[in-house]
């Protein structure tokens, strides 16, 4: 009952924040709503018993991601953006593909739907830990090596013309 | 709960995201609605370990590569950003047509 409650609650919140952040015409709001709606997210790996998960989506997206965004929407842009319209003309054939997808995605919803927990939650931070040490050490070690040529390629684009 | 309603939330999360990355303008909101899609899929990956194999975590060590993935790309999306405002001077898409002959 309480997990049906907290289950709701957090899809109401995911579904309204991630619509404002599609639909808001400030770009500050969207940001915002885009730390909301990526905290909803946590909260529903919390429920998922994805404890390392949790605490990696709080640190890394919500703070780090949406800050991030927050600060390029702060740097780009001007006041005049405000009165634009900021959805192309294109929103009807959007809404077409998206009605199309959601067929699709509803049967695959029917199929999968019946299935219920059968395993008590447990942590997995420990788990995780042995895994990333043991069977998936050579993804762990090229996922380094793609978050530092990440860090010198964002070191790269986004110096000024003036440095060089 | 059963699994349909994650994979339902999921794919309503998915669906919002496509819908915003066809329809902003603005190329940042594009990027927000990417994130958006990002999360989908790992809500669905989290939710599948937990209902499809409980006990295992290979579904959660897939989501947390994807999270990783999910930051550098944003960081090299940022600063590719950054360097085409500084040489077009907008963030709408329609305008960035430097490479139309």
């Amino acid at each position: 009952m309480l997990e049906q409650i907290v289950f709701y609650s957090l899809a109401a919140l995911i579904t309204a924040s991630a619509l404002m952040v599609v639909t808001a015409r400030n770009t500050v709001h969207s940001a915002l709503f885009l730390g909301l709606c990526l905290a909803g997210v946590g909260g529903i790996f919390a429920l998922l018993g994805a404890d390392f998960l949790f605490a990696g989506q709080i640190m890394v997206y919500v703070g780090g991601i949406a800050v991030l965004i927050m600060f390029v929407v702060m740097l780009l842009g001007r006041a005049s953006d405000l009165h634009l319209r900021q959805m192309n003309k294109q929103w009807a054939a959007a809404l077409l593909v998206c009605a199309a997808s959601l067929a699709g995605f509803w049967k695959i919803v029917r199929m999968a739907g019946g299935a219920l927990a059968t395993a008590p939650v447990k942590p997995t931070t420990g788990p995780l830990g042995l895994i990333m040490m043991g069977d998936y050490a050579l993804p762990f070690e090229l996922v380094s090596l793609v978050l530092t040529g990440a860090l010198l390629g964002a070191i790269f684009f986004s110096r000024s013309e003036k440095s060089q | 709960m059963n699994l349909g309603s994650y994979v339902a939330l999921s794919a309503a999360l998915f669906l919002i995201g496509v819908f915003g990355a066809l329809t902003r303008r603005n190329i940042i909101g594009i990027l927000m609605a990417i994130e958006l899609m990002f999360n989908a899929a790992n809500i669905n990956l989290a939710a599948f370990n937990r209902y499809l194999h409980p006990g295992g975590i290979i579904g959660q060590t897939l989501a947390l590569f994807i999270i990783s993935i999910a930051a550098a790309e944003v960081v090299v999306g940022l600063s590719l950003v950054l360097a085409i405002y500084r040489n077009t001077d907008t963030v709408y898409v329609e305008d960035y047509n430097l490479l139309k002959g």
